[in-house]
């Protein structure tokens, strides 16, 4: 590999192929400290109450949330939303560094696919238990049944289904398939014979051999052709949930590109969030640096600018079409009326605080990258909130219009998928190398 | 009586691509490589192109065709129905479900292929040449038919770190 005098090193330290093995490995290696166990204790409380949330839905119906006639899709819907975003940060980070060539994703990466995968779980929970009666969700698979049915291709709603399906089994593949190698490390650094066979029947007797590395690549760079188009067309097809409909609000062209660069934005701020976390607890700063987070942070401002674009079309758009319903939603609900809070807690989270980062000094500070990351993901929560609820309690007709508030129900279900989410990457960084092994021995060089 | 190979280790990998070129000058019959990551020069040198994308084309086209199918079959010929007043065969709102399943059946029947033809399962018996070769060590295998000693010979000059003759065991 050519090492450039303008390249910063992937990784920090003189380091041979064998200490980076011993290095990543310690977390997995090694018994748990007790923040980890203090996290799962936290996750299962939470996942209790979810499963609270969830029984009572289940068993009394969606009476029990927060819904009206006008509001019909309320908290599920702005979490299902928010959680794919979010699941859309693990599979780009893959993809589009790979396609530019990015090396410096390779440290990242794995942790972000993890990520991908328990986020796009959470989010198809929402529309599953929204069905009403999710033990009936094979009915939106086209298949030959006894009730001589086929299911509705026109419909959007359909679309998710498939979009949904596909990504979280293309997130789970492209996940797998890069630690195989990462597997069979562990299996012949385990000691004892539970591990060794464990991780032996998972990385699918992977010898190393230059051929099966060869076709491993092949296959892998396919995925990775074929996810690109996949991860847009997924939130795409979310705004065109929205944007199919006649509502003031949500019938605009620009809502797919804005849905995309918002869910590439909230996801990539939660990979800084997790990013920070782990690279503290595991003191793996030689492999995630200091740079890493910079340039996390550099593509969080760009998409703070692009989103805050996409704002100011929106509203400009809504002024420009003359139409006194658009107008209404936009100038009057969102920016002055009875939803303007939120809305300028989107605007200030998502478009202002994040230019922090023109400035290195912000960028180079953890705890500043650690409180916008958070800081972000709240203002995307609201970003959500706002399209849904403003559009549908506030519509065509003030006789419909309502007010809208969760339930107790509503929060335990949104408060179960954390629980599902820590727990699940709590699990991930116990058994399972955080961060790809085999790429960083690749692209060791790099740099140094 | 098994049949034994050439095998020279390498911790270094521009050291191994050396010995690697050294060997394909003098058209010496190499058996494979084995190391703890994939090294893109090594791989140009020393395998062939994939014929997956191609495949992968054939798989994409066979998903599309297939869900159109399906979809023509469904809208139009078995359960006709009209939603509000919508033209039966409305061909838009099919290219979403087509750009989908041709992602999906591309991706399953790659994966299958690969399972296939590189025989990676779960659960397949781990048989592995040394545990150093996920960890640091690269091993290059060499069939000793054509000139043993001159091949040692070669190896030693590039570098290698050790040269043995052991059965293959992978």
């Amino acid at each position: 590999m050519i090492a450039s005098s303008i390249r910063w090193p992937l990784v920090q330290g003189e380091k041979s192929y064998s200490d980076i093995s011993k290095e990543l490995t310690a977390p997995n290696e090694t018994k748990p400290a007790l923040w980890w166990y203090i996290g799962m204790s936290l996750g299962t409380i939470m996942l209790a109450f979810g499963g609270w949330a969830f029984y009572q839905s289940l068993t009394i119906g969606l009476g029990t949330w927060g819904l009206t006639n006008s509001v019909g899709w309320g908290w599920d819907i702005i979490n299902f939303v928010w959680w794919i975003g979010i699941g859309h940060a693990g599979t780009a980070f893959t993809i589009f560094f790979l396609v530019f060539r990015q090396k410096w994703a390779a440290s990242i990466n794995r942790a972000a696919e993890a990520m991908t995968v328990f986020a796009v779980m959470c989010a198809a929970l929402f529309p599953l238990l929204h069905m009403g009666r999710p033990w009936l969700a094979f009915f939106i698979m086209p298949y030959p049944n006894t009730r001589l049915l086929w299911v509705n291709f026109n419909s959007p709603l359909l679309w998710d289904v498939f979009a949904i399906s596909t990504y979280l089994l293309m997130s789970i593949t492209l996940w797998y398939f890069g630690m195989i190698p990462d597997l069979a490390t562990m299996r012949d650094r385990a000691t004892n014979k539970i591990s060794k066979a464990i991780y032996g029947f998972f990385s699918m007797g992977w010898d190393g051999s230059m051929i099966s590395y060869n076709r491993y690549e092949n296959l892998t760079r396919l995925l990775g052709g074929l996810a690109a188009p996949l991860v847009i067309s997924v939130h795409t097809i979310v705004a065109l949930d929205f944007s199919i409909s006649i509502l003031p609000g949500w019938h605009a062209t620009i809502l797919p590109p804005y849905f995309f660069v918002g869910a590439i934005f909230s996801g990539f701020a939660m990979v800084l969030t997790i990013m920070i976390l782990m690279r503290s607890a595991f003191k793996i700063k030689d492999f995630i640096t200091d740079k890493h987070l910079d340039s996390i942070a550099n593509v969080l401002k760009f998409g703070s600018l692009v989103i805050g674009l996409a704002y100011a079309i929106e509203i400009f758009i809504a002024w420009y079409s003359g139409v006194e319903y658009e107008i209404y939603t936009f100038f009057r609900a969102r920016i002055s009326g009875s939803f303007s809070t939120a809305f300028w807690i989107m605007v200030i989270c998502n478009a202002i605080i994040p230019q922090v980062f023109w400035f290195k000094k912000a960028r180079r500070n953890i705890w500043t990258l650690f409180a916008v990351s958070i800081i972000i993901n709240i203002g995307m929560w609201y970003e959500r909130f706002i399209i849904l609820i403003s559009s549908l309690a506030e519509d065509f007709l003030p006789s419909s219009w309502t007010h809208y508030s969760p339930t107790l129900v509503d929060i335990g279900v949104f408060v179960g998928t954390f629980g599902i989410f820590i727990c699940g990457m709590l699990l991930f960084i116990r058994f399972i190398p955080i961060i790809a092994i085999n790429e960083i021995k690749a692209y060791k060089k790099h740099g140094n | 009586m098994a049949y034994k190979h050439i095998i020279a280790t390498f911790k270094d990998e521009t050291v191994l691509l050396k010995a690697l070129t050294r060997l394909q000058e003098n058209k010496v019959n190499l058996v494979d490589i084995y190391g703890p990551f994939a090294n893109h020069d090594i791989l140009k040198k020393f395998t062939r192109e994939s014929r997956l994308p191609y495949m992968a084309v054939l798989y994409g086209l066979i998903s599309m065709v297939s869900i159109f199918a399906l979809m023509y079959y469904t809208s139009v010929i078995d359960y006709p129905i009209s939603y509000g007043g919508k033209p039966i065969f409305s061909f838009p709102p099919m290219v979403v479900i087509m750009f989908l399943v041709t992602i999906l059946g591309t991706t399953i029947l790659s994966v299958l292929t690969f399972h296939g033809r590189a025989f990676l399962f779960p659960g397949k018996p781990t048989k592995i040449i040394d545990p150093s070769v996920t960890d640091d060590t690269f091993y290059l295998v060499v069939d000793q038919n054509y000139n043993p000693d001159e091949i040692k010979v070669w190896l030693e000059e590039s570098g290698a770190d050790e040269i043995m003759e052991k059965e293959l065991n992978t």
